[in-house]
C-alpha cells in the first residue's frame, strides 16, 4: 500500500477533489430534500364492525367488506349490538386498505400494519393483570373493484396486552380509555396488489380462557405505513445512478492493483471488498419488486446493509492495524480475527434474529417474534449479544486509534532526526491515517447530527422560501449518497500511485533506507506536484525484510 | 330583570345551535341522511348550511353522530351541575338573534364545534368519506398524489368541514356582532381543545426492527378527554366585550387586569344565571327542583348549593344493582341481582 494516491496529490488537487465530493453530498441531501416526499406515510385506519348473521358452513371463508358495494351488515357501537342480542363472536372488524377511490401501487415496497385498541375503563369490567388477546385474522386481495376477494394469509395470533389507565380507577372515570401500546399486526415485504381487506374477529371461549378479560373493546384502530412512491421513484432513481459510478472506479481500482507487480496487500483487498459490499446494496434489484411479488425484498435489503455495516467496521479496524507502525508483521486477516470476531458475531445474531422476525413473515405476515414470552426473551438474548459486540468492537478499535496516535507522537519527535525517505514514508503514513480518521469522524458526524436536527423540525418537514424540505427525506439520500461517497473516495485516494511509471528519468534515488512492511519489495516514487519541479522529486526505495537504519 | 334577560337569551342560544345538533342526532331513527331533500328539511340549518350538506350530503352521517356525541359529552361533564344540559331534551326554539352568551353557551359552541370535527375525521378513517384526506394534498387529489406522497392527515379534513359547517352560521350574521365574534372564537377552541392535544405515535421499522426508520403520526385523544378539556377551559373562561380596534372589533377581558384569553380559552360576555327555579317562559329552564343531590359533598353537587338552599327531601330507596358479573369484551354480560338500601337525596 505504498504511495497511494492520496500522498502524491498536491494540495491543490486535494482540495479540488474535496470539494468536488462536497457537491456531490449536497446535491444528495437536496435529492431526497427538495425532489422527494417524505420517505414513509401512515394512514390510519378505523375498523369497522361487521355483523356474521349467517352460520355458513366452515370451509367458505366469507369477506367482509367495511364500504362500497357489496359492504357488510355494520353496527355503529356495542350498544347497538347488546340491544340486538348480537354475540361478540359474530363480530368481525373490517378494515380495508386504502381507502375509498385509491389504490396501492408495488411501488409502495413495503406495508407494515400496527395494531390499537381502543378499551374504555369498566369498574366491573376490568383488563387482567397480562391479558392476552387472541386475534383470529384474514387478508385478501383483489386488483379490481367488482371480483371476488382471494385469500393472502390467515392466523390465529396472539398478542399481549399492555394497557395502563392513567386516572383513578373510581365510577366517574367510566368511560374513560385506557392508554393501550401499539401492538405489532401485519408486515408485508411487497405490494403487488391494488386493494387489500383485513378481516379481524376476537373469538370468546370462556372453556378455553380466551379473549377473557380483556375490558370493554370499543373500536380497534390500525395504521398502515408504507414507503411513498415518490421516495421510492428518486431512491431508484439513485441506485440506478450510483451503481455504475461505484462499479467503475471498482474496477479502475482493481486494475491499477493489479497493473503492479507484487500481489495486493491486505488492506487494498479490504477496500476492495468494501466496493464491492457497497456495489451489492446499489445494484438496484428492487425495480424488479415494481414487476414481480418479491416478497423477500425486504429481509434480502437487510442482509445487503448488515453485510456492508459488517465490512465497514472491519475495515476501519484493518485499517488501523496497518497503520499501527510498531514494526509488527500483519498484512494477513487472521491476525484480526480478535476485533473482526466480534463483528462477524454480532452481525451473526442480527441475521438469525432477522430471518426469525422478517423471515418468518415471509410465510405468514401476522407473525412477530415479540408478541409471545418465549420470543421476546430470543430476541432480546439475540440482540444483547449483538450489543455486548458491538460494544467489545468499538473498545478494540478505540484502543487501536489511540495506539496508532500514541506511535504517531512517539514517531513525530524522532522524525526530524530521521532521513529523508524514512521520514516521508512515516508522513505519509501519518497522513493517510488522518486523513480518513478525519473523513469519518466528518461522516459519522454528519450521520448522528441528523437525528438531533430532525428531532427539532416539525413533522419532518421546513419551509424554505416556496420550497418545502423534507428532512428525513434528505437524511436518507444524503446518508446513502455519504457512505457510496465515503467508499469512492477511499478506492479513489487510497489507490497505489502511477506516478512511478513515468518517473525514471528524474532521479534523485535515496536508496539509502529500508524499512519493515508492510511495504513490498519494490521501488516506489512518490511526487509531491506542489512543490517546485525536477529537484524535489523524490524517489524512495524501500525494501521489506531490512531493518531500517542502514 | 336583567337576570331574566340573560337567562332567556342562554336558553335561546344554547337551543339555537344544539337545537339543530338534537334534531340531527334524532334522525338516526329515520335512517341516513341521503337525498338532497332531507336537508331542505332538517329545520334550524340556515340557508348556506343546507346548500353545504347538499353537496356533502355523505359526511352529514358522521355531523350527525358527532351532534349526538357532543350532547352526551355535555350531559356527562355538566352531569353534577345545577344546568346539566337537560334543557335540549325540549322541543328546539329558535328565537331572534340572540345578542348574549354565557359561559355554558360557550361550552356548548365549543363541544360541537369540536364533536363535529371528531366524528367527521374518524369517518374519514372508517373509509365512510371518498373526498377526505387525500383532496388537501399539495399534490391535488389524484391517485398519482396519493401514491407520490400520500395524504394528508385526516383531521385536517375535519376541522376544516367543522370550520365551514358549524362556523358558516356566524359567518353570516356578520362579523361585527360580537355574540358572533364569542361564537366564532369558542368554536376554533372546541377544535384547538383536539389539535392541540393529538398524541404522536411512533414505529420503529429500520433494518431488524431498528428506530434506523422511524415513522410517526398524530392521533386524535378520546373524544371524552377533549370533554375533559373543554370543561376545564369552561371553569377558566374569560368574560370578554367588544372593542374596537382600529377598524376591526375584537373580544378583550373585561377586567383589563387579567391576562388576556388565548386561542384555546373559552370567552362569554355575560354572567350565567343561578339556574336555581323552573321558569316556564324560558323552554328547557327546568330548575333544580327534583334533582338528585349528595348530601356529604360542599362542592356543586351537594345538596346544599344544588338546591339553591330549599331544602331536600331523604328517602330511603332499594336498588336492584349488578353483582358479580362476567363480561365478554362486547355484547354479553351475566350477572347477579344484589339489592341494597340507598339514601336518596332530591331537591325540593
Amino acid at each position: 500500500m505504498a504511495g497511494a494516491i492520496i500522498e502524491n496529490m498536491s494540495t491543490k488537487k486535494l482540495v479540488i477533489v474535496g470539494v468536488i465530493l462536497v457537491l456531490f453530498q449536497v446535491f444528495s441531501f437536496m435529492v431526497g430534500g427538495l425532489i422527494a416526499p417524505s420517505p414513509t406515510t401512515a394512514v390510519p385506519y378505523l375498523a369497522t364492525k361487521c355483523v356474521d348473521s349467517v352460520h355458513h358452513n366452515e370451509k367458505s371463508t366469507k369477506w367482509f367488506t367495511p364500504w362500497g358495494p357489496n359492504q357488510c351488515h355494520k353496527i355503529r357501537d356495542f350498544e347497538e349490538a347488546t340491544v340486538k342480542k348480537i354475540e361478540a363472536n359474530n363480530i368481525v372488524f373490517a378494515v380495508h386498505i386504502p381507502g375509498p377511490k385509491i389504490e396501492m401501487s408495488p411501488w409502495f415496497q413495503f406495508m407494515l400494519v400496527v395494531l390499537q385498541f381502543e378499551i374504555a375503563f369498566k369498574m366491573y369490567n376490568q383488563i387482567d393483570d397480562g391479558a392476552v388477546v387472541t386475534i383470529d385474522v384474514g387478508l385478501a386481495y383483489r386488483d379490481d373493484t367488482f371480483s371476488d376477494w382471494t385469500e393472502l394469509a390467515h392466523s390465529v395470533e396472539q398478542r399481549k396486552l399492555s394497557c395502563n389507565f392513567t386516572a383513578v380507577k373510581t365510577f366517574e372515570n367510566e368511560g374513560r380509555y385506557y392508554d393501550c401500546n401499539l401492538l405489532p399486526f401485519m408486515e408485508l415485504g411487497s405490494v403487488a396488489h391494488k386493494y387489500y381487506l383485513i378481516n379481524i374477529r376476537l373469538p370468546v371461549s370462556e372453556r378455553k380462557k380466551t379473549n377473557v378479560g380483556i375490558g370493554e373493546i370499543k373500536d380497534i384502530r390500525l395504521v398502515s405505513i408504507h414507503q411513498n412512491g415518490g421516495f421510492t421513484k428518486v431512491w431508484f432513481a439513485m441506485k440506478t445512478f450510483l451503481t455504475p459510478s461505484i462499479f467503475i472506479i471498482m474496477v479502475w481500482y482493481w486494475r491499477r492493483i493489479t497493473m503492479m507487480t507484487r500481489p495486493p496487500v491486505l488492506l487494498e483487498k479490504v477496500i476492495f471488498a468494501l466496493g464491492i459490499s457497497m456495489t451489492f446494496i446499489n445494484i438496484p434489484v428492487e425495480w424488479f419488486s415494481i414487476g414481480f411479488n418479491w416478497t423477500w425484498m425486504l429481509l434480502f435489503g437487510d442482509i445487503r446493509q448488515g453485510i456492508f455495516y459488517a465490512m465497514l467496521l472491519s475495515f476501519w479496524i484493518i485499517f488501523c492495524g496497518e497503520h499501527l507502525m510498531d514494526h509488527t508483521e500483519r498484512n494477513n486477516f487472521s491476525v484480526y480475527w480478535k476485533q473482526v470476531g466480534p463483528i462477524a458475531f454480532g452481525s451473526f445474531c442480527l441475521f438469525i434474529f432477522d430471518m426469525c422476525e422478517r423471515g418468518v413473515q415471509l410465510k405468514n405476515p401476522f407473525f412477530s417474534i415479540w408478541a409471545s414470552d418465549v420470543g421476546t426473551e430470543l430476541a432480546m438474548a439475540f440482540i444483547v449479544v449483538a450489543g455486548i459486540c458491538a460494544c467489545l468492537y468499538f473498545l478494540f478499535l478505540c484502543f487501536m486509534v489511540f495506539q496508532v496516535f500514541r506511535n504517531i507522537s512517539g514517531k513525530r519527535s524522532s522524525l526530524p532526526a530521521m532521513t529523508k525517505a524514512r521520514r516521508l514514508h512515516y508522513e505519509g503514513l501519518i497522513f493517510r491515517f488522518k486523513f480518513l480518521m478525519l473523513v469519518t469522524l466528518a461522516c459519522a458526524a454528519v450521520g448522528s447530527m441528523f437525528p438531533f436536527i430532525i428531532s427539532f423540525v416539525n413533522e419532518g418537514h421546513w419551509h424554505w422560501g416556496e420550497h418545502t424540505v423534507q428532512v428525513n427525506s434528505a437524511f436518507f439520500t444524503g446518508m446513502y449518497g455519504m457512505w457510496n461517497l465515503y467508499v469512492f473516495t477511499l478506492m479513489f485516494l487510497y489507490a497505489p500511485s502511477h506516478k512511478r511509471y513515468g518517473d525514471e528519468q528524474s532521479l534523485h534515488l535515496h536508496l539509502q533506507h529500508f524499512i519493515r512492511r508492510p511495504y513490498p519489495e519494490r521501488l516506489t516514487i512518490s511526487s509531491y506536484m506542489d512543490s517546485p519541479p525536477l529537484e524535489q522529486f523524490r524517489v524512495k526505495c524501500l525494501a521489506q525484510g531490512h531493518n531500517g537504519g542502514i | 330583570r336583567r337576570l331574566v334577560q340573560s337567562r332567556r337569551s342562554l336558553m335561546m342560544v344554547c337551543l339555537c345551535f344544539m337545537g339543530i345538533m338534537r334534531y340531527l342526532a334524532k334522525l338516526s331513527s329515520l335512517g341516513s341522511i341521503s337525498e338532497e331533500e332531507t336537508c331542505e328539511k332538517l329545520r334550524g340549518l340556515i340557508q348556506r348550511q343546507v346548500q353545504i350538506c347538499k353537496r356533502n350530503l355523505e359526511v352529514m352521517d358522521a355531523v350527525r353522530r358527532g351532534a349526538q356525541l357532543a350532547i352526551d359529552e355535555c350531559q356527562f361533564q355538566f352531569r353534577s351541575r345545577r344546568w346539566n344540559c337537560s334543557t335540549l331534551e325540549t322541543v328546539p326554539v329558535f328565537g331572534k338573534v340572540v345578542t348574549q352568551g354565557t359561559r355554558e353557551a360557550a361550552f356548548v359552541y365549543a363541544i360541537s364545534a369540536a364533536s363535529v370535527a371528531f366524528a367527521v375525521t374518524r369517518a374519514c378513517s372508517s373509509g365512510e368519506l371518498e373526498k377526505c384526506g387525500c383532496d388537501r394534498n399539495v399534490h391535488g387529489f389524484s391517485p398519482e398524489g396519493f401514491q407520490w406522497s400520500g395524504c394528508s392527515d385526516n383531521i385536517a379534513y375535519g376541522v376544516a368541514f367543522s370550520q365551514s359547517f358549524v362556523d358558516v352560521r356566524e359567518r353570516s350574521k356578520g362579523q361585527s356582532s360580537n355574540r358572533a365574534l364569542m361564537n366564532l372564537h369558542n368554536n376554533e377552541a372546541g377544535r384547538k381543545a383536539i389539535l392541540s392535544n393529538m398524541r404522536v405515535e411512533c414505529k420503529c421499522h429500520g433494518v431488524s426492527g431498528s428506530c434506523e426508520l422511524k415513522t410517526c403520526w398524530k392521533a386524535m385523544p378520546p373524544f371524552r378527554k377533549v370533554g375533559n378539556i373543554i370543561k376545564e377551559k369552561f371553569d377558566g373562561a374569560t368574560e370578554v366585550e367588544q372593542r374596537k380596534v382600529g377598524t376591526t372589533k375584537v373580544l378583550v377581558p373585561r377586567n383589563s387586569q387579567f391576562k388576556p384569553h388565548t386561542d384555546e380559552d373559552l370567552v362569554y360576555l355575560d354572567p350565567s344565571p343561578d339556574f336555581c327555579d323552573h321558569d316556564p317562559r324560558t323552554p328547557g329552564m327546568l330548575g333544580t327542583a327534583g334533582r338528585q343531590c349528595n348530601k356529604t359533598s360542599k362542592a356543586i353537587d351537594g345538596c346544599e348549593l344544588m338546591c339553591c338552599g330549599r331544602g331536600f327531601h331523604t328517602e330511603e330507596v332499594e336498588v336492584v344493582d349488578r353483582c358479580s358479573c362476567k363480561f365478554h369484551w362486547c355484547c354479553y354480560v351475566k350477572c347477579k341481582q344484589c339489592r341494597k338500601t340507598v339514601e336518596m337525596h332530591t331537591c325540593r
